[in-house]
């Protein structure tokens, strides 16, 4: 076996081609406060900015197929990819793009080839943002039962409902959208996904008061909204994967989102955590207390166990292997890990943890933020309980039968 | 980056898996479980004839010289049974010990012997206040004319009943390094009692003047002590595959018994709390896995492993105890018929649970390599 994210004389070329090429065009002014809610609209336009060279490139979406504006890239250089944005404290894509994120993999798995080429090529360049709407006040965990109607109309589909815990600050150019078809018809086979444009007539989009973005997808998530459609005319062309199929396409889109892929980004707040109680401050470091340094342990293995989930789920992905609980099981782990670092925090380094006080709160309010993001990290992409719920079926628990993961290419 | 097994390592496990179906499955697990003596005769030369006993030790000592992780994938799938004898004891453990702290006469006198499976040793490291740090190890010898006198008592030695061979570390006329000393298991003076109870295989072994040639002294005086750490940085991870092989076992006891049994009328495994107990055991699986695969390819590759092998052991000694408690939770009582083979696990896990250091013990050293102290 090789856990190597060491490089071979090739990888350590890339690596070093990445780094250049990230000092070179990384804008000055690109990172914003712990806190992701504060991004301003200058900084956000900064990070598109750095979007579109990254897609230049085919770096914004290193693993899609060249011919849609991705990079090919293999596994390796994938990780070399992300270990470098990290470094410097981003995320790939560096802003909020789950629909582009999700939607994308999704789209080349079910889209027809028109589609693929209409929607892939924007969305890996960079030029369009892209968020996804699946949540709505009523339906959460029970995706199925969304109640936003898309009915067909002539050419179009005409949109109807509300949309909640959607995208980030500052607008999207599209949303890659599951509605229902068939409102007459049975569960699971009256849903569709449409691209919906975003400047269409009818849309609002309204921010909504969160304790913190829960943001997976790591810094520039920015506020969550609630999206509402009154009677939006979409082009028919625009739905992928066939009119009422939307439940079997929704299970590659959640494969993805529930962790299949694997993320690759380190848990940073942990090792510079472990780093700030290290540090001395008038004579005293916070690890110079024996209980401080079993807990600070206990939260270096949590966060390493949480990160070999995600290599050893990105190696399943990118290498083809069969793949059942995994994803729900990092998913899972993350999200519990979480809080269970959160918690242990609070209790290693006392209260000051709960501010971003820049004379009291430690690195910068990030730890008052992880202490937010944590818990309001336990929703999106499926609860804990959801998590469990696919964990067992992907198993085969109580039944002989084992529900597949959803196709991801 | 490349988690799979190479094509050595697949035969490895193929092979393991067919002498744990057949030469040791169940019934013959219960029989060993009951009569811990007839290990010996009933699997070891099978184990010597497969060449397990050479595959941690280098070619020139008669061994094959394998990866760590190739001899890990081996011990994973023997920890699915739980296979017991002293294969991790002699042929990985001690052999390690004796190729770091060894001369190289002793090397080619001992190391062919262990890789033939001819010998067996086993470390007796542990006193009565039990513990793997250097102070918590005070037995001592005195220089006696040209020989050693060694007297006083080593607690929880795994494996000493099936031992020819002892490696016994003590402070040599009040030294405070410690010296090792290979000691015959039936040498006049030795006495090995199994201790009866809820563990497997482990002793009580007693010295009273017993006379040691200073031939016999391994490597040089007062330096066992850092040869035994960097030779247990090196074998603490194959027990910890041995654990991981035992997570899976439990795993796939639980999964199958979750379908099968029926209670209100369906299969206990619909139940979502019968369905948390298995995620748990697949959780603590896979933990005990990843910590012990990495900390392997870390101690192959010549990277720094310590940090790696210490959450190791401490992950997998707790994941193994735990994914033993979970199953329990899923098959109530059935799962306490000694039959059915559910409590082979669970007392396994105890077992080696403080074995090379309990998780408290390995957490604290990760604390150092941490620089948190």
């Amino acid at each position: 076996m090789n856990f190597a994210i060491e490089d071979s004389p090739q990888q350590g070329a890339f690596r070093a081609d990445v780094r250049t090429w990230l000092e070179k065009n990384t804008p000055a002014g690109i990172a914003h406060s712990a806190d992701p809610c504060d991004m301003t609209l200058e900084q956000y336009r900064i990070r598109r900015s750095l979007g579109r060279r990254l897609g230049e490139m085919g770096w914004l979406y290193p693993t899609l197929p060249k011919q849609y504006g991705g990079g090919d890239l293999d596994a390796e250089k994938t990780v070399i990819l992300y270990d470098e944005m990290a470094r410097i404290g981003l995320s790939l894509p560096p802003y909020y793009d789950a629909g582009g994120r999700m939607g994308a993999p999704t789209i080349l798995v079910w889209g027809t080839e028109e589609q693929k080429n209409r929607f892939l090529p924007p969305i890996c360049r960079g030029e369009v943002r892209t968020w996804q709407l699946l949540t709505e006040p009523s339906a959460g965990s029970d995706l199925a039962g969304i109640k936003t109607t898309a009915i067909r109309d002539g050419d179009a589909y005409v949109v109807n409902g509300q949309k909640v815990f959607v995208g980030s600050s500052h607008g999207a150019d599209q949303s890659w959208t599951i509605v229902v078809t068939d409102p007459k018809g049975e569960r699971h086979k009256n849903l569709s996904w449409l691209m919906i444009p975003m400047d269409l007539p009818g849309i609002s989009v309204v921010p909504m008061d969160l304790l913190a973005t829960g943001g997976e997808g790591g810094s520039g998530s920015g506020v969550k909204n609630s999206v509402f459609f009154d009677n939006v005319r979409v082009p028919a062309q625009n739905l992928v994967g066939g009119e009422n199929n939307g439940w079997k396409v929704a299970t590659t889109h959640l494969e993805i989102e529930h962790g299949g892929m694997g993320r690759l980004a380190d848990r940073r707040v942990v090792y510079e955590f472990l780093e700030f109680c290290r540090e001395r401050h008038d004579g005293h470091a916070i690890a110079d207390d024996p209980d401080a340094r079993a807990e600070l342990v206990e939260m270096f293995i949590e966060a390493e166990i949480t990160r070999l989930f995600a290599l050893r789920n990105h190696w399943l992905s990118h290498t083809g292997q069969p793949r059942s609980y995994e994803g729900a099981q990092y998913s899972l782990r993350r999200k519990l890990s979480g809080l269970d670092i959160a918690s242990r925090m609070l209790r290693i380094a006392g209260p000051r943890v709960l501010s971003k006080d820049p004379r009291w709160g430690p690195l910068e309010g990030t730890v008052e933020y992880f202490q937010r993001d944590a818990i309001t990290a336990l929703h999106p992409g499926a609860t804990t309980d959801i998590q469990r719920v696919i964990m067992a079926r992907r198993i085969g628990v109580g039944r002989r039968e084992r529900e597949q993961a959803g196709t991801v290419r | 980056m490349d988690l799979s097994l190479d094509d050595t390592q697949q035969l490895i496990q193929e092979s393991a898996r067919d002498f744990v179906r057949n030469a040791c499955n169940r019934d013959v697990l219960l029989r060993l479980d009951r009569n811990p003596a007839e290990t010996m005769s009933l699997l070891w030369p099978k184990i010597a004839e497969l060449g397990w006993t050479g595959m941690a030790i280098p070619e020139q000592y008669g061994g094959t010289g394998n990866s760590m992780t190739d001899v890990a994938v081996l011990f994973e799938e023997l920890g699915t049974g739980p296979v017991p004898g002293p294969l991790f004891s002699s042929a990985v453990l001690a052999a390690h010990i004796l190729l770091q702290a060894a001369s190289s006469a002793q090397k080619q006198a001992w190391l062919p012997a262990i890789s033939s499976g001819e010998r067996v040793f086993t470390l007796a490291l542990t006193e009565a206040h039990y513990g793997w740090s250097p102070e918590q190890v005070r037995m001592a010898a005195r220089q006696d004319g040209s020989s050693l006198s060694v007297s006083g008592t080593k607690v929880m030695v795994h494996d000493a009943i099936h031992a020819t061979d002892l490696l016994v570390p003590v402070r040599i006329d009040g030294a405070s390094a410690h010296s090792l000393l290979r000691v015959g298991a039936r040498s006049k003076g030795v006495s090995i009692r199994a201790l009866d109870g809820f563990l497997s295989a482990v002793s009580e072994v007693a010295f009273d003047d017993v006379r040691v040639s200073k031939d016999d002294i391994v490597g040089e005086p007062g330096a066992a002590w850092d040869a035994m750490q960097r030779a247990l940085l090196r074998a603490v991870a194959v027990l910890c595959a041995y654990k991981v092989g035992g997570c899976r076992a439990v795993f796939g006891m639980s999964v199958e018994y979750s379908r099968e049994r029926s209670q209100f009328g369906q299969a206990i495994g619909r139940f979502q709390r019968v369905q948390d107990h298995v995620i748990q055991i697949v959780n603590h699986l896979d933990s005990a896995r990843w910590t012990t695969y990495e900390a392997l390819y870390k101690v192959d590759s010549g990277l720094d492993a310590a940090a790696s092998v210490h959450m190791a052991k401490s992950v997998a000694s707790e994941s193994y105890m735990r994914a033993c408690d979970f199953a329990h939770e899923v098959h109530a009582g059935i799962g306490v018929v000694r039959e059915y083979g559910l409590t082979l696990h669970t007392k396994m896990s105890r077992t080696l649970y403080h074995c090379l250091g309990s998780p408290k013990t390995h957490r604290r050293q990760l604390e150092r390599e941490l620089k948190l102290c």
